[in-house]
């Protein structure tokens, strides 16, 4: 753990997972392991790890190989790369999400299909505006 | 405060390729949300979201910094960026004709033919202000939540007036919803038409 009141500045790396609470500047590579950001962690940095979570802030480019997940008290501007992304309500994200599931969309728990969210879905009333349907050309 | 359902009839056209599995890059106007980020994620996509919303109201080109520019710092796109889908909501109605048109110029060159697109207009001008901010919740259902800050500088334009603005993209169609709301599909021509600024 990166404790509140530490400020590194430099290349984070290691075998393990980390939680910073504190500030971090340069980059962060945790291979294969999870990377938490705490709700007093301050990042200006490119995080790479299997697992990202945020709850602080973030200002960097940010790659998950698992996931990416963004809780209510995280702010994040930069650009993720994951092939999943979960962005609680809340959360304040500005920058590009790049999606590719690749091999991992056969462990994942994607949806048959991309018409329905049964979960969601049942906890949605119908709430359609009446309309007129007008074609052009 | 959860976000309430708004079924689309044309949302589905727009997410064709989505759901195809088809990899595709997307701009969103608006702000990040997650059912949004949810709907895309395990898609091979990807998901330019630059809420042009809360730079509203844009200063004016006579402050000294044109809209065009403007919009360049906002976007940030890389010039390798093509969109296939272009999420623009009812931003539209809250930009004066310059902006709009300045809007349409920046992000000409990241379009491509058969690029597709959704976007809020009016059927009337006097039309209501429905301040909601707009999320996707399936292939056809989009969500609303209540804005936590009113918007300044709804002044909707004429049909006539967005479809001069949005001259690149075709009016493939349109759909009235209450209040005198137009849900509309758009999509890229396929040759060039000249913006006028």
């Amino acid at each position: 753990m990166i404790g509140p009141s530490i400020h590194i500045k430099g290349t984070v790396s290691g075998g393990e997972d980390l939680l910073i609470q504190g500030k971090v500047e340069g980059t962060i590579d945790l291979g294969d392991h999870e990377v938490a950001v705490g709700q007093s962690g301050k990042v200006t940095a490119d995080i790479k790890a299997k697992i990202v979570k945020i709850e602080g802030e973030v200002s960097g480019d940010v790659t998950g190989s698992e996931k990416v997940v963004i809780a209510k008290s995280g702010k994040v501007r930069g650009n993720i790369v994951a092939p999943r992304v979960t962005l609680e309500d809340g959360a304040i994200f500005k920058g590009s999400i790049d999606m590719d599931p690749g091999d991992t969309r056969t462990t994942t728990q994607a949806p048959a299909s991309k018409g329905e969210k049964p979960a969601a879905a049942a906890a949605l009333a119908s709430n359609q505006s009446p309309g007129l349907d007008l074609k052009h050309g | 405060m959860s976000p309430q359902p708004q079924d689309s009839q044309l949302l589905a056209s727009v997410l064709q390729r989505v759901e195809e599995g088809e990899r595709v890059t997307v701009l969103d106007v608006g702000p990040a949300l997650p059912e949004t980020v949810s709907f895309f994620s395990s898609t091979p996509c990807c998901l330019h979201i630059v809420d042009l919303f809360s730079a509203l109201p844009l200063a004016h080109d006579e402050e000294g910094v044109s809209y065009a520019e403007q919009f360049q710092d906002l976007l940030r796109l890389s010039p390798t960026t093509r969109f296939d889908i272009c999420l623009f909501w009812d931003l539209f109605n809250y930009l004066p004709l310059p902006a709009a048109n300045a809007l349409m110029q920046v992000l000409k060159p990241h379009l491509h033919a058969g690029t597709r697109a959704h976007a809020f207009g009016v059927h009337k001008r006097g039309a209501p202000e429905d301040s909601r901010i707009h999320g996707i919740h399936s292939i056809n259902t989009l969500t609303l939540r209540p804005r936590r800050q009113p918007l300044s500088g709804y002044a909707p334009m004429p049909q006539a007036q967005l479809q001069t603005v949005l001259a690149d993209f075709r009016f493939e169609r349109s759909v009235l919803l209450a209040d005198s709301r137009l849900e509309i599909l758009l999509r890229m021509r396929h040759g060039k038409t000249d913006l006028t600024l």
